[in-house]
Formats: C-alpha cells, sequence, structure tokens
C-alpha cells in the first residue's frame, strides 16, 4: 500500500523518551514502504548534529543513533527546520544522513499531498 | 530579463514566505523575479513554495533564485 507518514519530533535531550519513540514509529513506517519523513523542530533539531544522539538510550528501545541510522539506511527522510536550526547556532557541515535543512513551504508540501502526521 | 529584485538575506521559512507572496503578487503575469535567499532552508523550500503557489521556478543557484509569475 503505497503512501506517505510524517513523524513529527519535538524533543531531544529534553525528553529521550519522546525522541526515541518517534524514531522508532518513523521505522514502523518506512518498514511498512511509507514514503517516511520525520520534522525535527523546536530542541528536536538536534538530533540532526552528528555525535549529538549518541549517548541516548532509553531502556527497552535499540540506541538513538542505531534507529536513525537504520531509517536513513531504508530511505527515510530527516526534515530540520530551519528557523529552529538557526536559532540553536546548529552547523550544516554536522548533519546526519538523510538530514536536510529545509523551511515551512517543503513541511506544508509534504502534508499536503496527504500524509497522515503523529507528533512526539 | 528581471522584472524586480529583491534580497531577503538571512530570512527564512514563513517569515520570508510572507514577504515573498505579496512581491509576487506585484508582479505582472508571466514577468520574472530574482529572489536572494541566504537561508539553508530555501534550497528545498522555494522549489516547494513554487509547486504549491503555481508560479514557475525558472532557475535556483542557492542563494539566487529567479521565479515567474502565474498567470492569474
Amino acid at each position: 500500500m503505497p503512501g506517505s507518514f510524517c513523524v513529527s519530533i519535538t524533543h531531544s535531550k529534553d525528553n529521550t523518551d519522546k525522541a526515541t519513540v518517534g524514531f522508532v514509529v518513523a521505522n514502523a513506517a518506512v518498514a511498512s514502504d511509507k514514503d517516511t519523513m520525520v520534522f525535527l523542530s523546536i530542541e528536536g533539531v538536534r538530533l540532526s548534529q552528528k555525535g549529538f544522539a549518541d549517548d541516548i538510550h532509553e531502556q527497552g528501545f535499540a540506541p538513538l543513533k542505531e534507529l536513525m541510522d537504520n531509517f536513513a539506511k531504508a530511505g527515510g527522510k530527516i526534515y530540520v527546520c530551519s528557523p529552529c536550526f538557526k536559532k540553536r547556532g546548529l552547523a550544516e557541515d554536522k548533519l546526519v544522513a538523510g538530514a536536510t535543512i529545509v523551511g515551512g513551504a517543503k513541511l506544508v508540501e509534504f502534508l499536503s499531498g496527504g500524509a497522515p502526521s503523529v507528533s512526539y | 530579463m528581471i522584472a524586480e529584485k529583491w534580497n531577503a538575506g538571512e530570512m527564512g521559512c514563513g517569515e520570508l514566505l510572507m514577504e515573498l507572496a505579496p512581491r509576487m503578487r506585484a508582479l505582472a503575469p508571466g514577468q520574472v523575479f530574482e529572489l536572494t535567499a541566504l537561508d539553508p532552508g530555501a534550497v528545498e523550500d522555494i522549489p516547494a513554495w513554487c509547486g504549491l503557489t503555481g508560479h514557475s521556478l525558472v532557475s535556483a543557484q542557492h542563494p539566487v533564485y529567479r521565479i515567474r509569475r502565474r498567470e492569474n
């Protein structure tokens, strides 16, 4: 069954449970042949930086880095909120695999295609 | 032929689009607008915005984008 799916993640180390579960669900979607996009905004944009998620490992879940790597390898896309990214002074040359900095129009375009979305 | 130009500087996301939209509407149909946008999100956002609004992206060589106003 084709289709697209969006997972919005607004947390990183301020709520590692939400950040982790967001990527677990994203992996479920991409593994279900959905064109899957994770939208990182607010504190979630920190996950776009190489190394940042390396020490996040929620009990009962795979390490977040592993979840993110698997997501990218499976073809999942990560959109990173541009103003949130700039506000925090993050580095464009340290983006993880699959990550692209975008503004609101790119998110609107994706969701306007009829993609369901779940937020963490 | 470029009808109008605007340098948005570091502006991005919704703020940029809210400034860009009326500038495009002010053009005559078919005229070309040259936008300079340094925001890294513009690379993905400007083509997406053109697709959403019906304006045509003539060229995109970040940070310079040329956009042809839609017919209506």
